[in-house]
Formats: structure tokens, sequence, C-alpha cells
């Protein structure tokens, strides 16, 4: 049986469960990586818009407005998750865990949306260079957050089961560090790619 | 009720918030290129940190400066690999 430090939160508490937090961080500095040279290509490509319309064209503020709030608004709640298992409290964490996926539910919602509309006003992925490194990058981010919404999925039907325990804790824990990182990545893209395109 | 919300974290929120407001400026106001891209990457960072420090709790064990060290490569990684990529493709080097 592992060597279990009451000291600290229960998603620490073994040595395993230390390593599994700290080797998460160190994947998502892989990730940090991945979406670098996504944007990489997207700076390098944004000009190169062919006969397709630009990103001033094609971009609105109000569908991108809401995709920011509803994930900004999901990141703070998953972060509530977080500290109402810490709290120790079943109900409270699978409210929040439960309001963290809906919303990110709405955002894939919106963003389904967006894509179906830009192939509609004739900016689908084939057209130009800017609209696949466009596509692609916000692509990679809709899918993980749909990854992100399976595993949360998956994590709260083992927390109903099993109650908080280490092993359930540690899984909540480090879902929360992935979520927030989606909300980081969201930040470049809604400041880089749609304000800077609709400057 | 309280207990569930705790004062850092829905500051934390707050804040973000603000800075999504302080990004919008570009958008809503008629600002230079140059401003514009000043005010983006101040407020982008600035939220970025605010998730790694607050939301995330970077800083709350012994591994603190392995993450923190961890995260600084990355980025510093992509900021390299996005400047070196502009410069050799598009800033005709």
């Amino acid at each position: 049986m592992a060597k279990v430090d009451h000291s600290v939160p229960l998603e620490y508490s073994t040595e395993e469960n230390d390593l599994k937090i700290f080797g998460f961080w160190v994947f998502l500095g892989a990730e940090i990586m991945l979406f670098g040279t996504l944007f990489a290509a997207y700076f390098t490509l944004v000009d190169r818009t062919g006969s397709g319309p630009t990103g001033a064209e094609m971009f609105e503020i109000t569908p991108v407005l809401a995709e920011t709030f509803i994930l900004l608004t999901s990141s703070f709640t998953i972060g509530l998750a977080v500290h109402a298992m810490r709290l120790g409290s079943k109900k409270a964490t699978l409210s929040f865990m439960g309001v963290t996926l809906a919303l990110g539910l709405a955002f894939l919602g919106y963003e389904i949306f967006e894509f179906v509309h830009y192939v509609h006003i004739g900016a689908g992925i084939t057209v130009s260079a800017f609209t696949s490194s466009l596509l692609t990058t916000l692509g990679t981010h809709g899918l993980h957050v749909t990854v992100g919404f399976f595993w949360g999925l998956f994590i709260m039907i083992q927390i109903a089961k099993r109650g908080i325990n280490s092993a359930t804790a540690n899984k909540a824990f480090i879902f929360s560090l992935y979520w927030h990182f989606l909300d980081v990545v969201w930040i470049f893209i809604f400041s880089f790619i749609y304000l800077k395109g609709m400057m | 009720m309280a207990k569930y919300f705790p004062l850092g974290q829905v500051m934390g929120f707050v804040f973000s918030l603000i800075l999504t407001g302080l990004a919008l400026l570009v958008h809503f106001t008629d600002m230079s290129m140059k401003t514009g891209m000043i005010v983006l990457l101040v407020t982008a960072f600035l939220q970025a940190g605010l998730q790694f420090a607050i939301f995330m709790h970077a800083g709350e064990t012994k591994d603190k400066w392995s993450i923190y060290s961890n995260i600084v490569y990355g980025f510093a990684m992509v900021i390299i690999t996005i400047l070196g990529t502009l410069l050799i493709l598009l800033w005709d080097m």
C-alpha cells in the first residue's frame, strides 16, 4: 500500500499521484508547443486568402464573445469543482463538473455552428491557405474540447460510483488542469486570430 | 454555500472578465495595429498567467519551480518557433 501523506490535498496524497500531476504538467508543456506550431503556420498563411474571404470578412464578434464567455466561465466552474472536492463534498464536485461539461457542450455547439457557417459562406477548409490553417487551428482546439468533454464525463461517473478518494481526486484534478489549459489556448485564439483578424 | 466560492477564484474570474473587456477595446476603439498588438499581448499573457497561478494551482507544491520552468520553457520554444517562422517565411530575411 502506498504511503499516504495527509498534509496535502487528496489528489497529491501518494507519490504516484504526485508524479502523475507533475507528468501531466510536462504533457501540457508539449501541448503549448503543439499549438505554437499551429499559430506559426497561421501567422505565416493569414494573408494568403487566394480567392476566398479574409478573416475580417468571416469573423463576427457576437459568437466569438459568446464562445469566450462560455469557456472562461467553464474554467471558473472546474476550478470550483476542485475546491469543492478538497472540501470533500461529492455533490458539489459533481454539480460544478456538470456545469463545466454543459458549458463545454454549449461551446462546441457554437463552434460547430460557426464551422457550418464558414462552409456556407464559401470558406471551407480547402478554399485557401488561410482557411486551411484557420480551421486546422480552431479544429485542433475544438477536438481537445470534445475529448475533454468525454474524459470529464467518465470521471464524473467514477466519482458518482466510487466517491472522492485518492484515485478519483487525482483524475479530477488532472482533468481540471487540462480544462484550464484549453481556456489558455482559447485566450490566444481569441486575441490573435479573432480580435487581430477584425482589427 | 459561500464556502464553495473561494474569494481568490471569484476574484480570478472577475479579473479574467476585465482582461477580456480590455482586449475588446482593440475591436471597439480605433487603435493602430501596433498599439492593438501590444494590448493583446499584455492581456493574453496576463490571462494565461492568471489561469496557471490561480486556477491551476501551479505554485502550491514543492514542484512549483519545475512546473513553472516547464511552462516558461514551453512558451519560450513557442516564441522562438513563431518568430523564427515569420522571420524566414514572411519578413523576407
